[in-house]
């Protein structure tokens, strides 16, 4: 009797760890699957609202988590990557700066509007050549790779630019939502590979839901964007550039992007416990370190958390301008995200 | 990789004292030309003789009129074609060159010096991917149908006949003050020794 006993605990004991995990893994795909479906319906149904009730929510906080995320993926000891960092932060300053001052280059007159398309394409070159940069010398810290065809491509898409500078910055504009979810792709590698390839199954539905939403909203008529913020969402994803295609889509498809943008980097990448411990500056290598500054950083993370107030204080006040200010800073994130992926491949 | 990145660097500084040298040639005296029309949608147009009617009649659907509205409303600099954009730029086109030479040299010399497998299988895949693009270009242009002119073939005829004709049309917006005019393509089959 005790052996039998013994046998059935061996045997369950051995199959509960498999069964919780692909009990785990359906409750992801159900997670994943729910958001998107819902994210899709939302910005179908009203996407202006909802684009402005998104970016009031988790444009901000969505800021936090990456700098929480950047920080903890700094090494305390750049060693062998040093050149790469080096080149990283010098990129990320001076595009941002070069960014930031367009807009106001142009407001004092220096150039003309008729100038704006080939600023953009001297901007967006600087851009791909900086990335071409990073590439190539993350691939010389790992003698099996061989990333010299990332030259041809990064040519390839400068030529483009030139030959369309603002379609360019808009293709922009619709991938870097999408750069999420390849950081969520190769942090589900390391931490959960289980969950992985029902990921990436997952993954499957998104081009079927905006192709989708291109098939219904596409023949739907323009949003009417007859006040100022309303004007600038149509904008910002494209009406002016493409006046044929229905605003609605458009506003639709980029605010879709952007919810899964935030929802990977406020719920999914901390779920799975890729930016550890919210509140713990003892998970960040430059804090945690002997000769380390984690009063520095604690310092760091406690002013960005007031900035993300300060920045909901600003939508409350003036929407139209802060969205404008906020969208023109944020590049500096945008462009933060092209180094540290680089790291995760 | 070094001799690679100073031939391209080379190349780089041959291509800028070209355009340097280009910069010094005056410009051409440009003479006054007629503006052109500009087309701004493609819709269809059906010729129906009636016996009965006493003035010509244009009828255009509700939907087509919405549409003309848009499409005149939206005649900005914006709805330029892709041509029309790159003629107004010749800076941006020859940038767009140079990086389309760079490109297409630094991929020949990736090529040349992929020695390892996986890099020819990532080459045959991307030549494959090419190909079919190419392929599939072939099959939706050869869908395309005949051109617009052999549907007006037969408009004498049918008229003749009392029959109507149907085929596409471009809404072209002229300068001037004229009447409306409608310009049907007639590719006239002149026989040997007709003037």
């Amino acid at each position: 009797m005790e052996r039998a006993a013994n046998i059935s605990l061996a045997a369950w004991s051995d199959a509960r760890p498999g069964d919780r995990t692909r009990a785990s893994a359906k409750a992801f795909a159900a997670m994943v699957v729910a958001s998107v479906c819902l994210s899709a319906a939302l910005a179908s149904w009203l996407p202006l609202q909802v684009s402005i009730v998104t970016v009031f929510l988790f444009a901000g906080p969505h800021n936090w988590f990456e700098l929480r995320y950047f920080l903890m993926r700094l090494p305390a000891r750049f060693g062998r990557s040093r050149n790469f960092f080096a080149v990283a932060f010098a990129g990320i300053f001076l595009l941002t700066i070069a960014y930031l001052s367009l807009p106001a280059l142009y407001y004092a007159n220096v150039w003309s509007g008729s100038n704006w398309p080939t600023a953009i394409a001297t901007w967006n070159t600087l851009l791909l050549l900086w990335i071409g940069t990073l590439v190539m010398l993350r691939g010389k810290q790992n003698s099996r790779r061989d990333w010299s065809w990332a030259l041809p491509v990064v040519f390839g898409l400068c030529a483009v630019n030139w030959l369309a500078p603002e379609l360019f910055s808009l293709a922009i504009v619709y991938a870097h939502p999408l750069v999420a979810l390849w950081f969520l792709d190769r942090h589900l590698r390391r931490t959960r590979p289980q969950w992985l390839s029902t990921y990436r199954r997952c993954l499957l539905l998104l081009p079927l839901l905006i192709a989708g939403m291109l098939w219904q909203l596409g023949r739907t008529s323009s949003l009417a964007d007859d006040n100022g913020l309303f004007w600038r969402i149509t904008q910002h994803a494209g009406a002016d550039l493409l006046p044929n295609v229905s605003s609605h889509m458009l506003v639709s498809v980029h605010v879709f992007l952007e919810m899964l943008h935030y929802a990977v980097w406020i719920i999914a990448l901390p779920l799975i416990g890729a930016t550890g411990a919210v509140w713990s500056v003892k998970t960040i290598p430059l804090a945690r370190r002997r000769s380390g500054f984690p009063k520095l950083i604690a310092a760091v993370l406690i002013v960005s958390v007031f900035v993300v107030a300060m920045l909901w204080l600003g939508f409350s006040v003036n929407y139209a301008a802060t969205r404008d200010l906020y969208f023109a800073v944020a590049i500096a994130h945008v462009l933060a995200e092209a180094p540290f992926l680089l790291r995760m491949i | 990789m070094k001799r690679t990145v100073v031939l391209g660097a080379a190349a780089l500084l041959l291509i800028a004292s070209a355009v340097y040298t280009f910069g010094d040639i005056a410009r051409p005296k440009t003479t006054p030309t007629p503006q052109a029309g500009k087309i701004i949608f493609h819709t269809g147009l059906q010729i129906v003789p009636d016996a009965k009617a006493y003035e010509a009649r244009l009828q255009i659907s509700e939907a087509t009129l919405q549409r003309l509205r848009e499409a005149t409303a939206n005649t900005s600099s914006a709805n330029q074609s892709m041509t029309q954009r790159l003629m107004q730029s010749s800076t941006r086109t020859m940038v767009a060159g140079m990086f389309m030479f760079l490109a297409i040299s630094f991929a020949g010399v990736w090529f040349a010096r992929s020695s390892q497998r996986r890099s020819q299988k990532a080459v045959a895949a991307m030549v494959m991917v090419v190909g079919m693009l190419g392929a599939a270009t072939v099959i939706v242009r050869a869908n395309a149908g005949p051109p617009g002119y052999v549907y007006w073939q037969n408009l004498p005829q049918n008229l003749t006949k009392g029959k109507d004709t149907r085929g596409g049309l471009d809404i072209e917006i002229v300068s001037g003050d004229d009447n409306i005019k409608l310009i049907v393509p007639m590719k006239t089959t002149k026989k040997p020794g007709e003037e």
